[in-house]
């Protein structure tokens, strides 16, 4: 190969390589953009960044809603609840639709919210020990 | 999300530690597994208390450790023979036995950057390196450092990022992917100028040459006697 026909070879190849790091960098920025989207939606416990890697605990903790009444709204009457079921894993379980669970989820968070206006952004274990029924009928107990 | 990464996810919460060691295992291999992805979700389970994040760590670092180890075996035990048998001199074939001993000889010098940065920058590559450095003989004991030291980056990048953004940990894996695309390529575009660079400086050298030898035959013949 003489050395002319090597240099346009490599000119040709820089200049892909330049174009598809002009497309990457652009990427890169888009992704940084939607993280800081997602991460404002994330802040405002938005019920939109549900996802169906997320279990009951999780979505309990971070959307401020008490895990029995998450179970009680997905018709989960166990006396152990699956804990470390995601709602992938309980929609297969169960034998219902992911996006199913996922809106009816979503349901059940914006209507405690509405029932609880001001107790929703209360810690999750105060919301919880509120408003389950297990944990008053064990402080009449008491 | 996809199908694969649901699932990964789900065996994750599903059966814990021995489950992220055995995907982080066949990933390290060389197989085309979300790892980084895992590791985020990992993370973010961590900071609800559902894992450990130290041992999220040493589980990450010692599975992907043995694939690494294992890919590199496959390597040297096959990978050389295959490299060996382009080298023989003979038969035309895809690469010259002298390309082979030079990548050969460049590996030998640039190697350790090459398992390094693929463990966490250019994960996509760590299977290929793997096999690549088993295939050039490259010292096993100069490997391991090298691949520990990377895999502790690639451990603790990716399970801290899910320990701190949570919910948003998929964004912060397109971010991850984006650049980790962007770095390669900034990489390639440099080495490639660089290539082009000398190959400009030696072109003009040729012709300094070519010109000289040309003036030194016209002076040589001597000026036409009026």
């Amino acid at each position: 190969m003489s050395l002319r026909v090597k240099l346009i070879l490599i000119g040709i190849l820089l200049l892909l390589a330049l174009a598809t790091t002009a497309i990457a960098a652009n990427a890169t920025y888009q992704a940084v953009q939607r993280f800081q989207q997602q991460k404002a939606l994330a802040a405002a416990a938005d019920v939109r960044t549900i996802h169906p890697w997320m279990t009951i605990p999780y979505i309990a903790h971070y959307y401020h809603v008490p895990e029995a009444y998450l179970y009680r709204s997905l018709h989960i009457y166990d006396t152990r609840p699956p804990r470390h079921a995601t709602l992938h894993a309980l929609a297969i379980r169960f034998n219902r639709p992911v996006d199913e669970l996922v809106h009816q989820v979503q349901t059940a968070i914006l209507n405690y919210r509405k029932q609880h206006p001001t107790k929703f952004r209360y810690p999750p274990r105060i919301a919880a020990q509120d408003t389950d029924p297990a944990h008053t009928s064990g402080r009449m107990w008491l | 999300m996809s199908t694969l990464l649901q699932i990964l996810i789900t065996s994750l919460q599903a059966y814990g530690y021995p489950v992220l060691w055995l995907i982080v295992f066949v990933a390290s291999v060389g197989a085309p597994l979300p790892t980084s992805l895992v590791l985020l979700a990992a993370g973010a389970f961590a900071a609800l208390g559902d894992f450990d994040i130290a041992l999220l760590i040493v589980i990450t670092v010692t599975a992907s450790a043995c694939g690494d180890s294992l890919g590199y075996c496959i390597g040297r035990r096959w990978g050389s023979k295959v490299l060996n048998w382009l080298e023989r001199p003979g038969r035309r074939r895809l690469m010259s036995p002298a390309n082979i001993a030079r990548s050969r000889l460049s590996f030998n010098r640039h190697g350790a950057w090459a398992i390094f940065l693929s463990r966490f920058l250019f994960s996509a590559l760590g299977g290929v390196i793997n096999l690549i450095a088993g295939s050039e003989l490259y010292p096993y004991r100069r490997f391991l450092p090298f691949d520990i030291a990377g895999q502790v980056l690639g451990a603790v990048i990716p399970l801290s990022l899910g320990y701190v953004f949570g919910v948003s940990w998929e964004a912060v894996g397109d971010i991850l992917g984006a650049f980790s695309a962007f770095a390669f390529m900034f990489l390639l575009v440099i080495v490639l100028t660089v290539i082009l660079v000398r190959s400009i400086q030696r072109s003009k050298q040729e012709m300094l040459i070519r010109n000289r030898v040309t003036d030194a035959a016209t002076s040589a013949s001597g000026p036409l006697p009026l």
